[in-house]
């Protein structure tokens, strides 16, 4: 049994190489009779020094300065203020809900804006997650898995240690966890790592960005992330636990009259956009230099 | 052309098992020379890299059942390969000349 996990991990960690040194190495191991677990310390350090080599260059360290730190810890506090946002809206209208309230302008305004609202929020999301992808395939190459995996765990511990002071609510304990957990867990999966993973497959090896619909989805993306742009900086303000800006004129916090000292933290997240409308820009410029 | 230690004992287990040089072949020659183990890591990256260099060129090699039906790289020492080793093996000889452990 222990034989076959070693075998099993042995074909996994080998996977991590290109396919004719993976089987050139097997059929190495396989001639030599080696046992499972010095196969296993073999091709692991083989990876190894492979993956090593890949960040002599300096492409993936700017990735990774770049894209995967200052991005994925943003994306992760972002998500996770969505996530409890969408929560919070969900539970609220899951046990409130009754057609009959639709009869009231009042309340249809409310849940349009309410969804309005929360969809710009995802899209902003896919977007700045789909863009950040694209930049990390493209200049991470074939050190890619590796930096995904570091967006993964910027993603996903980025918020550890810090709460959120606001958006807690007091509803009964499933409700909360589902709240506090559940969908800010489903955010990250669905709304960050899979746009994500996505871009950066696209990013390394897909075929040349189309100029038009770029250009198209980049300003669509500009104008959500303008939107949103509030809701970004509450993440991060009071998921750090910073000071809060000063209520605007109107006393409240969180209201559309604060001030803004954190508006710097959407054009962050936009420069990945800003990459991809510059690639499929270069692409185009080299398509017609060809034809010319 | 400057080699490494590790380096022109590749070259040297190339040079000396000639048609027959592959991964499992040089592991062995370098292993019954120097006594030391040699890890696959080491053995393919420094491929990689004295292949770089123009010292060795690989090439994949038919599949035998004894690897499970996998082809083996195959290693030949260029021209260059041959005159980087030799240098390295005239410096060591020339430096070690009149040494108490070159005389023994």
């Amino acid at each position: 049994m222990t034989t076959r996990v070693y075998w099993l991990l042995v074909e996994m960690v080998s996977r991590l190489l290109d396919q004719p040194e993976r089987d050139v190495v097997r059929g190495d191991l396989a001639e030599c009779g080696a046992r499972p677990g010095p196969a296993l310390r073999e091709v692991a350090g083989l990876v190894i020094r492979r993956q090593a080599a890949l960040w002599i260059d300096w492409r993936p360290w700017f990735a990774v300065a770049s894209v995967v730190i200052p991005i994925g810890l943003l994306l992760s506090h972002a998500s996770r203020w969505w996530g409890i946002t969408t929560g919070v809206d969900f539970a609220n209208y899951w046990v409130l809900w009754d057609f009959s309230y639709l009869a009231y302008p009042g309340y249809r305004k409310d849940v349009i804006r309410t969804a309005v609202w929360l969809g710009a929020a995802w899209c902003a999301l896919v977007g700045w997650s789909w863009t950040s992808g694209f930049v990390v395939g493209r200049l991470s190459r074939r050190a890619l898995w590796l930096t995904i995996s570091l967006f993964a765990l910027a993603v996903f511990v980025g918020t550890l240690g810090t709460t959120t002071v606001v958006h807690r609510p007091s509803n009964p304990p499933l409700q909360y966890h589902l709240i506090l957990v559940v969908f800010p867990r489903l955010a990250r999966t669905f709304l960050v790592m899979l746009p994500m993973v996505w871009g950066a497959l696209r990013g390394s090896r897909g075929p040349v960005l189309p100029l038009g619909p770029t250009v198209c989805a980049v300003l669509l993306l500009a104008g959500t992330s303008f939107l949103v742009s509030q809701g970004l900086e509450n993440s991060v303000v009071f998921g750090r636990g910073l000071i809060p800006p000063d209520p605007g004129p109107d006393g409240f916090v969180i209201s559309a009259d604060d001030p803004r000292p954190w508006w710097p933290l959407s054009l962050v997240m936009m420069w990945p956009a800003a990459y991809v409308l510059a690639v499929a820009g270069r692409e185009r410029w080299r398509e017609n230099s060809a034809h010319a | 052309m400057q080699l490494g230690e590790f380096e022109y004992l590749m070259l040297t287990a190339v040079a000396r098992l000639g048609e027959g040089a592959y991964g499992v072949a040089i592991r062995e020659e370098i292993e019954a020379a120097t006594g030391r183990p040699c890890s696959l890591g080491a053995l393919y990256t420094t491929l990689d890299r004295l292949e770089t260099k123009g010292l060795i060129t690989t090439s994949m090699g038919d599949p035998t059942p004894q690897r499970g039906g996998r082809p083996k790289r195959m290693v030949r020492i260029t021209p260059k390969g041959e005159q980087a080793a030799a240098a390295f093996y005239e410096a060591v000889m020339r430096v070690s000349r009149g040494v108490a452990w070159a005389t023994r």
